[in-house]
């Protein structure tokens, strides 16, 4: 490894960076003013947008949205929607990546594929599939009725319960495949060690696989809940207009009710709300490298 | 064998021969870092020169230089009488074999082998036979199919050679080929190497910050440093008679002492030291009195007794410490005003010593090497 | 004891899990078959005509067309911009490379409403009206961070020296780019393309602020249906989705395995 590292510094002698830059513009040019002018400023433009109306200055969308307990509501029932749907997938997708990161090598792939697959497949499909799973002459009523649980089919579709039931599925494999990746990784004779060392199986998993599988949680977790908060498809049509989140505010507010204050508005605090994880994982995940030692 | 060398010399030797590679002033600047300095270097046809010096010497870029894989600023490069300078890489048929191979991950053993002739669109017969002779010179024939992740480190470096010979290069360069390998197996694969390249009669240019190896391989070894080549000279003649402080210094180990001139007379300098009056033949430096030397003493030159005649210089110190090499044991001694430990070096501790002991030490003057002081 | 019971309550999770991960797409490949015109599970019968009727379904046909061209078209400008930005990072050509890599990556990091809304408004901003131009464009900035990961990670794994050493043995600078560093990266980049490629094609929350009547993708299409007038034809057209993202992972799998793809 170090012979590597030497050699690409041999090659790369001291040359002043601005005569780098000279020769090496001209590559990376025609992408940083694309993106600059088609993502930067746009996204910069849409923060602006938040703080202006035709009039001028103005924090009246703000206002709007921090200060009516309707829209603090929504803003609530997204950040829910973000909260039930990472623990219900991290409840399912920790054991799961466990057992699949002790499987046998070939089971292993097999099972990973598997798993590689529903992530693959649209969201709009799964999502019908499960619309189709949860009417009342369903297999999921089906089930309930032969299991004996309920009497009669019961109204699945546009309950809070289908919401859930429906994000815990589609996000699932975004939380049980960073988990699964920090799993592989953790050597089984850890756990061993500290067996041998007098641990039960109770403090081992606390002491031991726990810590150490934590930054595979951050990153499932914190991908999870953000594209959680700001899903849109999936909770459009599992429980429609029952359930407002702030994705369904912002669609509104620029495809029907044309007010683009408000929407800005929303769709800044939802930008906040992201990069407030991403600073927030590469915090945790910082930290919790700095704890895992030198490995 | 003495009468070979007595019948090769009454033959008339071609000049063409004896500069076979010629660099002449070459210059080299990475912006306004200057690496190499109007460098000369001649390399005779089937001669195994090594670059020997400490990382950032530019070692490595005289050796990319040759190869073409950088064009130099000023001078002139000559391959057997022609021009090279301009000439792009990949028409100069100079092989090489990298630091860490450079071999192809996409490729077979074999196909990296034959990627060279490829390249020159061969006939597929003549590459089928080539390829075959390359790897049974490197004794790799079995290993045709594999691909190369599946080989080990020192695999993975015949598969280099076998690809950088099989063109039939001008020259070969090879860039610390050895530095990957352990230390058995590269002492190995140096005798190998060497056995190969002299049977090829293949001139080779060899970068190495490895004296040892450098020492072993060579026929002769360029010394370099700070973009210079400071001693260009046989593996003996620059061990014993290094031609500055720093070649001294990185070839080998010494003791190092400082000192002023006192007088010279008949080519022999005195020097007042710590340890007393020192004497040291001046040869090309030409001491002045009064000035600041430095000088230095090789630890087999060093030997144990007060036998302080005209021929010796003599010094009294304190045993340190014993290192036990098993063929050899050094001697580490401690003396006042003398911060460097003063190494000797014998095959067998006389009875008695130990760290603590008050020793004699004496060796010959005509084995001091003596340098301005820096 | 507890641990071999905890061991086995994880496999169990594990077995409900693919089950619970399956059941969606199955049951829509099931519903594709089925012969009555309204879905029904357990499907009535079997035929295949709802994947005729897709060809005579209104705008199917054409929004499918419409993704792949925007899919393709922006997968291969993103390819070309990524590309000469990546190589200028990973060989350190200019200053500040990771600020660069970051924020060529960085689109993947913001909702994708939030995206879509700020391409609309920019769009209204510079009179721009053409709803092809502004998906292509929005599909560029959507497909770039896939495209710069994975040539990032194949070309962090080449070894430049390899490019020196084809030209010693022969090869000039372009052929020794052909002959080395192509073949080297490309199954990492061919992964990275088609995964760019199906985030595109799936993609509805930038879509849906800038599609027009006429300029429908098929994800955009798709949920209208669902909304307006299901029929067994909508989940037709989902199960040829589905077939078509297994062939796609097939291919990836035989470019780079599956598993380095799951660490891009």
């Amino acid at each position: 490894m170090s012979t590597t590292t030497e050699t690409s510094k041999a090659q790369t002698e001291p040359v002043p960076p601005w005569r780098r830059f000279d020769s090496a513009a001209i590559m990376i040019l025609p992408g940083i003013v694309f993106m600059t002018l088609a993502f930067a400023i746009p996204v910069l433009n849409l923060v602006a947008d938040s703080f202006r109306d035709a009039d001028g200055l103005t924090l009246a969308g703000y206002r709007k949205v921090l200060g009516d307990p309707y829209y603090v509501g929504i803003i609530w029932n997204s950040l829910k929607l973000g909260i039930v749907t990472t623990l219900g997938t991290l409840v399912l997708g920790y054991p799961a990546a466990y057992a699949l990161s002790r499987a046998p090598p070939r089971l292993q792939v097999l099972l990973f594929a598997l798993i590689f697959l529903p992530l693959s497949v649209s969201i709009i499909v799964k999502t019908f599939g499960l619309t189709i799973m949860m009417r009342r002459d369903g297999i999921l009523n089906w089930l309930l009725v032969t299991a004996g649980f309920v009497d009669r089919p019961i109204r699945l579709v546009f309950t809070e319960f289908a919401l859930y039931f429906g994000m815990v599925n589609v996000f699932l494999p975004f939380m049980l495949l960073p988990i699964y990746s920090v799993m592989r990784q953790l050597d089984p004779r850890l756990t061993d060690a500290a067996a041998s060392l007098g641990a039960g199986p109770v403090m081992t998993f606390l002491k031991v696989t726990l810590p150490l599988t934590l930054p595979g949680i951050v990153a499932g977790g914190s991908l999870v809940f953000s594209i959680a908060v700001a899903a849109y498809v999936t909770p459009g049509l599992l429980i429609g207009d029952r359930y407002m989140t702030m994705s369904q505010v912002m669609a509104k507010a620029y495809l029907n009710i044309r007010d683009f204050n408000l929407g800005a508005s929303m769709a800044v605090i939802m930008l906040t709300i992201a990069v407030i994880i991403v600073f927030a994982s590469t915090y945790f995940a910082q930290s919790a490298g700095r704890k895992g030692g030198p490995s | 064998m003495s009468s070979a060398t007595a019948a090769a010399a009454s033959e008339p030797v071609n000049p063409r021969d004896e500069r076979y590679l010629e660099v002449t002033g070459v210059t080299k600047r990475f912006g306004a870092t200057v690496v190499l300095e109007a460098l000369d270097l001649a390399v005779g046809r089937s001669e195994f020169v090594s670059l020997l010096g400490p990382s950032g010497c530019g070692k490595t870029t005289l050796l990319r230089l040759i190869a073409g894989l950088l064009k130099p600023d000023a001078g002139r490069l000559h391959v057997d009488g022609d021009d090279i300078t301009r000439l792009a890489a990949h028409k100069r048929n100079i092989g090489v074999v990298f630091q860490n191979y450079a071999l192809f991950p996409h490729l077979t053993v074999e196909q990296n082998v034959a990627f060279g002739l490829l390249a020159q669109r061969r006939p597929k017969g003549e590459i089928v036979a080539q390829v075959d002779h390359a790897l049974g010179l490197v004794r790799m024939k079995a290993f045709a199919d594999r691909r190369i992740a599946a080989l080990s480190g020192g695999q993975q470096q015949r598969v280099a050679v076998a690809r950088a010979i099989i063109v039939k290069p001008t020259l070969l360069l090879l860039d610390e080929p050895f530095s990957a390998l352990d230390r058995k197996l590269r002492e190995t694969m140096q005798i190998e190497l060497r056995h190969l390249l002299r049977d090829l009669g293949i001139t080779s240019i060899f970068v190495t910050h490895d004296q040892d190896e450098a020492l072993v391989m060579s026929d002769r070894i360029a010394v370099m440093n700070e973009g210079r080549i400071e001693q260009l000279g046989t593996p003996g003649e620059i061990y014993r008679s290094p031609s500055s402080l720093h070649v001294m210094e990185f070839v080998g180990q010494s003791t190092r002492l400082a000192g002023a001139v006192e007088s010279v007379s008949a080519g022999v300098a005195e020097i007042r030291t710590p340890l007393g009056v020192i004497r040291a033949p001046v040869g090309r430096m030409g001491a002045r009195v009064g000035e600041a030397v430095v000088f230095g003493v090789r630890p087999e030159s060093m030997a144990l007794g007060d036998r302080a005649d005209g021929d010796f210089n003599h010094v009294r110190a304190e045993l340190a410490d014993i290192v036990f090499f098993g063929a050899k044991t050094a001697l580490h001694f401690k003396a006042p005003g003398v911060d460097d430990r003063i190494q000797a070096e014998v095959a067998r501790v006389p009875a008695g010593l130990s760290p603590g002991s008050q020793v004699d030490l004496r060796w010959p003057v005509t084995e001091t090497m003596v340098y301005p002081a820096p | 004891m507890i641990a071999r019971l905890a061991f086995g309550f994880c496999w169990f999770i594990l077995g409900l899990v693919l089950v619970f991960l399956f059941i969606p797409i199955l049951i829509v490949l099931a519903v594709s078959f089925t012969e009555s015109a309204v879905f029904s599970f357990p499907p009535q019968g079997f035929s295949l005509k709802w994947y005729w009727a897709i060809r005579n379904a209104d705008g199917l046909m054409a929004s499918a067309w419409l993704s792949a061209q925007v899919a393709f078209i922006s997968t291969c400008v993103s390819l070309v911009l990524g590309t000469l930005c990546a190589i200028a990072v990973v060989r350190r050509l200019v200053p500040a490379g990771d600020a660069i890599a970051t924020f060529m990556g960085s689109p993947l990091m913001i909702p994708g409403l939030v995206l879509g809304i700020a391409f609309l408004q920019a769009a209204r901003h510079v009179g721009l009206r053409d709803a092809y131009t502004t998906l292509l464009i929005a599909h560029v900035v959507l497909t770039m961070p896939f495209i710069m990961r994975t040539i990032l990670a194949s070309l962090s794994l080449f070894e430049f020296s390899m490019l020196d050493a084809a030209r010693t043995l022969g090869c000039s600078y372009p052929a020794a780019l052909w002959r080395v560093l192509v073949p080297n990266i490309l199954p990492g980049v061919m992964s990275g393309a088609l995964f760019a490629f199906i985030a595109s094609f799936d993609n509805y929350p930038i879509s849906i602020f800038l599609v027009d009547v006429r300029t429908k993708t098929l994800p955009i299409q798709l949920l209208n249906q669902l909304e307006m007038s299901p029929d067994p034809t909508v989940a037709a057209t989902s199960a040829l989705l589905i077939l078509a993202t297994i062939a796609a992972l097939m291919v990836c799998d035989r470019l780079v395995g599956l598993k380095r793809m799951a660490t891009i």
